[in-house]
């Protein structure tokens, strides 16, 4: 805990894009998330690990609207919109201002195809409306052809091009990850929430995953926002990495303070009891 | 049931003997070689036959098209030929209606014709396409031709259309005086006898102006075929062809049943048509069930009946019922948002039930709501459609039976455009948004998609079909009685979707022709101990054999065949009436 109040005063305000303060979601008697105040630096590719349970994705649920926490503000600086405190915003506006996200088991639109599925998240911001596509007036068509042509980049981004007409459910578990990147990518975000982008892929996946993240964050300039738990990846990744326990953040740092931190070990170990107390 | 068709007079023909002599045995022969030849297709891909003729057949367009482009006399010749025969074919096919039509003496009579010459000047034309792209194929460098030339086919398309308007119609030119636009009767110089020339001139028109633009239309397709091969298989000309066989079809055919069948295509069929396009809006295309759409049709026909005084109510002003059709469009696609906005946060069978209620509040406000709509007893005669301008005048008679077809070309021309602008919504952005909150709302509504206002958009939009329906079945039936707008007719138009194929418009009009055509069929045919009450049942029945055994529809859409086969494999759900896939991970 104590690291996790450090960070807080060092970082400046101005340059963080989500300011998590204090936020606290129950279900009934059950709390997914105790107090949690986590920071991200515009551009920051930043890793949140923890076991199973701990709330992380509840997080990202709470990032993005499908969650409403009780308690707590997440301001989110976005370039276009200024400062907005999203909770209790429908999620669909808080994609156009900005945050897009994968979900940890992937959902793709299984009957579209690959490039259907990333020109929904393109055109998910354009302005035609059904009168305008019943008719084909020309603002729908000027903003067809946009949204095919950035549909074409994102694939090439992603090195899905040879793949644009295959249905989505017939892509390889690999390819349905990046695809779904992908369709994040389309709708413009400042930031991407990625939900365990390389489960359930082989390591030469896990690779080019985590080349391509890197990329994304370096060539777009989108911070991101990883939840992982193949720690090697993380480690490689993820500049700074916030740990949750039991919905609490309990350590956050660089990759090599984490990992020689007695908590995180402890949570993830499943030390017992005394154990830790020696530990301290 | 008590729908619409409940006020049909007694058949003028013995349709029953027409039916068993000819079109069943008909049917029944064209079945069985149908599935013979799949049976045999089948045998031949999986290699179990070997076909010679079959090589020789699938060789026919190219050897057709060879002899086409071939610039031997003889070939041209025999072409031409081929291209009298099958004009006068056509011509006598689209003439006006008479005994012993397409007999060959009948035929060689429209030698006298001169709508005739029109019909060679298109084939020619189109054959004339043909060569020309068939060169441009074989030889890489390209001989310049005269026809090659952009303002030769221009001026080509056109002097063959003019030509084609000219031959058809000589007195063209008079009857371009307005005062010829008469729109009913039977004599030789009124505008419906000679209005399908007209279509027909257009179309060779527009085969003009399309082999000009040729050039220019073939190139655009390969820069977008890189992305779009999904959505076009067949390339843009056979696609034209296609669209334009269908319209002649539509068209012409109904010229050659008798009256009753008239009668029924326009109540029954066209009406459902209407009805299960919008509703495919709602359950095909958004993935929502609706029970009570009927609703929207009974608000279509009363907006009718309201705004020609047939209520106890009366407007300020009656007006026109051409003017009444916006109007009543505007009125189903508020009751669709004012029935949306509350109900659609629900999801599944909730909103099937709460649709269900809507549906029933509108049948008994139009039941027991006595001083508005004179209850159960019926309303006066709802306004039919007439024109009375400076030399178009006319007045369609919901009761007389030569206004039957007239109805129908007029049911046609809301039905036609509705097909473009339903297709061209499916197949963009609003279309692909329905097709994300179907298959995934929580992942449709993160990409930026609000659910909630596709939802309300596919409610109204589907509503506005059924007003469009309303307003004409309540001027061809003239009184309108509230229970035309009973359960039934919704679980009827549910019916129709499903088993033609719900998002799939092709597939629902053909479910609407044939359940049109079937309880038609039922209703007048007294097999051993049919009652025609027992038309529930029978829905029934094909609800559920399509259920067993083509779940998907008879012609499902791409996306949706997709989604039973997912949901087969447990990747999601496919039937509206399951709640998005999974909760929340």
């Amino acid at each position: 805990m104590s690291d996790a109040t450090d960070t807080t005063t060092t970082a400046t305000v101005t340059d963080n894009i989500f300011e998590v303060k204090n936020v606290t979601l129950r279900f009934g008697g059950v709390t997914s998330l105790n107090n949690v105040s986590l920071e991200q630096r515009r551009g920051e590719i930043l890793a949140v690990i923890g076991p199973n349970g701990a709330g992380k994705t509840s997080l990202f649920n709470c990032l993005t609207g499908v969650y409403r926490p009780q308690e707590g503000i997440i301001n989110f600086h976005a370039a276009s919109h200024g400062t907005v405190d999203i909770v209790g915003k429908p999620p669909h506006r808080i994609s156009h201002m900005g945050v897009a996200r994968t979900f940890q088991t992937s959902r793709m639109f299984n009957a579209l195809t690959t490039f259907e599925n990333i020109k929904i998240g393109v055109e998910s911001g354009q302005k035609t409306g059904p009168i305008g596509a019943m008719l084909h007036l020309p603002r729908m068509r000027r903003e067809e052809r946009e949204s095919d042509h950035r549909t074409l980049d994102l694939l090439e981004l992603v090195g899905l091009s040879h793949r644009l007409n295959t249905m989505a459910d017939s892509l390889p578990y690999g390819d349905r990850r990046r695809l779904e990147i992908a369709r994040a990518l389309g709708t413009n975000p400042e930031v991407l929430l990625l939900d365990e982008p390389a489960a359930g892929t082989n390591p030469s996946e896990k690779l080019a995953l985590a080349e391509l993240i890197r990329t994304i964050n370096k060539e777009t300039g989108v911070s991101i926002l990883l939840i992982e738990h193949d720690m090697r990846l993380v480690m490689s990744l993820a500049e700074r990495i916030y740990v949750l326990n039991f919905g609490q953040v309990i350590a956050s740092g660089e990759p090599a303070e984490i990992q020689s931190n007695a908590d995180v070990v402890a949570a993830y170990l499943g030390v017992s009891e005394d154990e830790v107390k020696t530990d301290e | 049931m008590t729908g619409p068709e409940s006020d049909l007079s007694t058949p003028l023909y013995t349709f029953q003997h027409a039916l068993l002599s000819t079109h069943v045995v008909g049917f029944i022969i064209f079945g069985v070689a149908l599935g013979a030849f799949m049976v045999y297709n089948k045998k031949v891909r999986a290699g179990i036959l070997n076909s010679s003729w079959r090589k020789w057949i699938t060789a026919i367009p190219t050897n057709l098209r060879a002899f086409i482009a071939s610039s031997g006399l003889i070939q041209k010749a025999i072409l031409a030929v081929v291209a009298l025969v099958v004009a006068l074919f056509i011509a006598d096919f689209t003439g006006p209606y008479v005994a012993h039509k397409m007999a060959w003496n009948q035929v060689i009579g429209q030698l006298l014709h001169t709508r005739t010459y029109g019909y060679i000047a298109i084939i020619f034309w189109s054959l004339n396409t043909v060569r020309v792209r068939a060169q441009s194929r074989n030889s890489n460098a390209k001989a310049p031709s005269f026809f090659d030339a952009t303002w030769v086919k221009i001026l080509g398309g056109v002097l063959a259309g003019l030509f084609f308007a000219a031959c058809a119609d000589p007195w063209l030119p008079v009857r371009f005086s307005l005062s010829y636009f008469k729109w009913s009767g039977s004599s030789d110089d009124d505008f419906f006898h000679h209005w399908t020339t007209y279509l027909w001139t257009f179309c060779g028109l527009l085969v003009g102006v399309r082999a000009a633009l040729q050039d220019r239309m073939q190139r655009r397709a390969v820069v977008q075929s890189r992305w779009k091969a999904n959505h076009i298989k067949v390339s843009a000309n056979t696609r034209f062809a296609l669209y334009a066989g269908a319209l002649f079809i539509a068209v012409e055919s109904p010229k050659f049943i008798d009256a009753y069948w008239q009668e029924t295509i326009f109540q029954q069929i066209g009406i459902f048509c209407l009805l299960a396009i919008g509703l495919n809006v709602v359950i095909g295309f958004a993935g929502l069930l609706d029970l009570g759409y009927v609703a929207f049709y009974a608000l279509g026909a009363y907006t009718n009946a309201y705004f020609s005084g047939a209520l106890p109510i009366h407007p300020p002003f009656t007006i026109n019922t051409f003017f009444v059709i916006p109007i009543a469009i505007l009125v189903a696609m508020l009751a669709g948002v004012i029935l949306g906005l509350p109900t659609l946060r629900l999801s599944g069978d909730y909103l099937a039930i709460v649709t269900l209620g809507f549906g029933e509040i509108i049948y008994v406000l139009a039941s027991n709501l006595t001083n508005v709509t004179d209850g159960a007893g019926g309303t006066g005669t709802a306004g039919s459609f007439s024109m009375n301008l400076p030399g178009i005048h006319f007045a369609l008679s919901g009761f007389a039976i030569q206004d039957d077809l007239n109805f129908y070309y007029l049911l046609l021309a809301f039905i036609i455009p509705i097909l473009f602008f339903f297709n061209s919504l499916n197949h963009s952005k609003v279309g692909r948004s329905w097709a994300a909150i179907r298959e995934d709302e929580t992942a449709a509504r993160s990409l930026g998609i609000n659910a909630l206002k596709y939802k309300v958009m596919a409610f109204a939009i589907g509503a506005s079909t059924s007003g469009v329906a309303g307003v004409l079945s309540s001027a061809k039936l003239g009184a309108i009685f509230p229970s035309d707008f009973a359960l039934q007719v919704s679980i009827t138009v549910v019916v129709l979707v499903i088993f033609g194929g719900m998002g799939s418009i092709l597939g629902v009009l053909l479910g609407s022709a044939f359940i049109g055509w079937f309880l038609q069929y039922l209703t007048f045919h007294s097999f051993v101990g049919y009652n025609p009450a027992d038309k529930s049942m029978w829905l029934g029945a094909i609800l559920i054999l399509t259920m067993i055994f083509r779940p998907q529809g008879m012609i499902p859409s791409k996306r949706r065949m997709r989604e039973f086969k997912d949901a087969e494999a447990n990747l999601g759900t496919a039937d509206s009436l399951g709640s998005t896939t999974g909760g929340v991970t």
